[in-house]
């Protein structure tokens, strides 16, 4: 896999068909992938793809527009990649794919790697990518769907309203403000953010649940039908604010209400991008 | 529940239709709670996400959002717009303890001042009948 990474690398840095291929390298600790970008053949060498290649990576084409890049993709960044396309952000045509086919990645702390996969990996159904100009890899036979893993899913649809305020009340109230949920999140991408704004001030500075709350709750509204369920923002969450719960309510009302999976298919709009004149949903009629 | 729990509500009404109904409602000398505060918007497809979720992040008790019948939005698409918005911010809320009743979308024409009268009366006892909210972000919230 390493191997063929590499050779077309070179190839088309070579050909000069792409000037960057975004991709992995093994990390300073020897173990853990991090993302690496290859300008020239030399570097296209120290190309590598493992299980631990957790970072969605699509997210670096935005500033590369203009400009032939490849990239590597897991299939779950290769939807990321689709909702960007879809979305304008990147063009199609700038891009060379390189999709990996994905084992799942392993939970792995520095400098040790673990041996569980990660939640989304392990309901994963999707191990190789819809989308790609090279696939690397042998695609593999794909497991039956199984239920979200963290059962509070269910605990919560079961609760009382009260209840689940103080639920997430308890879990907002930790929320630092660092942002780290907005900053790896390939949908997040907007030049100026509804938290950044000053005037209108959406979210104040005030340490206190409120904003956080607020904070919490439009970031999710924003990914709604547009997420597609990486997890790279709960991953990365410093004080494990269960964020994937909030995504995954979303998801799924979104495959409901208009059965949409975000970044399955090229060439369609978000869900809240559009309409139906004659949907019953169930409001205003 | 004290009998004097007056709900707070936020209107946002469309330039175009409802908020001529609610005027409408006035001069017709039609009543209703005094509970709404009335915002005027040019479009019920105006009315973002986090205008509504700001404002119960602020101590509202519901917000409702009124606009054009379908097919006569001002704007052609805005109400349809609105209706898919407000469909999962309502899911969305309530999966963080608001009660989905606490939104309302609603048509009102510039005609219909009788609706708006009735509405508002309607929506404003089903609140108080719900309560105060029983999540943090109005205990810690601001007032309004
Ligand atoms: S799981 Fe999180 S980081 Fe991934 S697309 Fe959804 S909101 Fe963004
Ligand atoms: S939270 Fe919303 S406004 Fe902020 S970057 Fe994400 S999508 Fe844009
Ligand atoms: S990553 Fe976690 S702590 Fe940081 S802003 Fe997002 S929810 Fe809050
Ligand atoms: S103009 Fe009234 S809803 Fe669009």
């Amino acid at each position: 896999m390493n191997q063929a990474i590499r050779d077309k690398a070179k190839e088309l840095l070579a050909s000069g068909a792409v000037s960057c291929v975004i991709g992995y390298d093994v990390g300073s600790d020897g173990i853990n992938a991090r993302p690496f970008f290859a300008y020239t053949e030399e570097e296209a060498d120290g190309l590598a793809f493992d299980q631990t290649c957790t970072h969605n990576l699509v997210k670096y084409l935005i500033d590369r527009a203009g400009k032939a890049t490849a990239i590597v993709v897991k299939p779950c960044d290769a939807r990321a990649l689709t909702v960007l396309i879809n979305e304008k952000q990147v063009k199609r045509e700038e891009v060379f794919i390189i999709g990996a086919v994905c084992h799942g990645i392993i939970e792995s702390t520095w400098g040790q790697k673990g041996s569980d996969l990660q939640g989304r990996c392990q309901t994963c159904t999707q191990h190789t990518p819809l989308v790609y100009d090279l696939l690397v890899g042998e695609p593999m036979a794909e497991p039956t769907p199984k239920a979200p893993l963290d059962h509070r899913a269910a605990t919560l649809a079961n609760m009382s309203v009260a209840e689940r305020a103080a639920f997430w009340a308890e879990q907002f109230q930790r929320c630092l403000r660092c942002n780290a949920c907005r900053q790896v999140c390939p949908g997040c991408y907007c030049a100026e953010c509804f938290v950044d704004q000053l005037d209108p001030e959406w979210v104040g500075i005030r340490i206190d649940l409120p904003e956080k709350w607020l904070w919490n709750t439009i970031r999710a509204f924003h990914l709604a039908g547009r997420c597609v369920g990486c997890d790279e923002c709960q991953r990365v969450c410093p004080v494990n604010i269960p964020l994937g719960l909030l995504n995954h309510k979303l998801e799924e009302e979104v495959a409901t209400l208009f059965d949409f999976r975000p970044g399955v298919k090229a060439d369609v709009p978000a869900p809240l991008e559009t309409f139906k004149k004659d949907e019953k949903l169930g409001i205003g009629e | 529940m004290a009998l004097d729990y007056q709900p707070k509500i936020v209107g946002f009404l469309c330039n175009w239709c409802s908020y001529a109904g609610a005027d409408m409602a006035g001069t017709s000398r039609l009543t209703y709670p005094p509970n709404i505060r009335i915002i005027r918007v040019p479009c019920s497809g105006r009315v973002d996400a986090t205008l509504v979720t700001k404002c119960f992040q602020q101590g509202a008790d519901a917000v409702l959002v009124a606009g054009c019948h379908p097919g006569e939005c001002h704007y052609s698409e805005g109400n349809y717009h609105a209706r898919r918005r407000f469909t999962v911010l309502r899911e969305l809320l309530s999966f963080l303890g608001i009660e989905k009743d606490r939104l309302r979308l609603e048509w009102v024409s510039a005609a219909e001042g009788k609706k708006f009268s009735q509405l508002v009366s309607e929506f404003s006892a089903e609140i108080a009948h719900l309560g105060p909210r029983k999540d943090n972000g109005k205990a810690a919230g601001g007032s309004l």
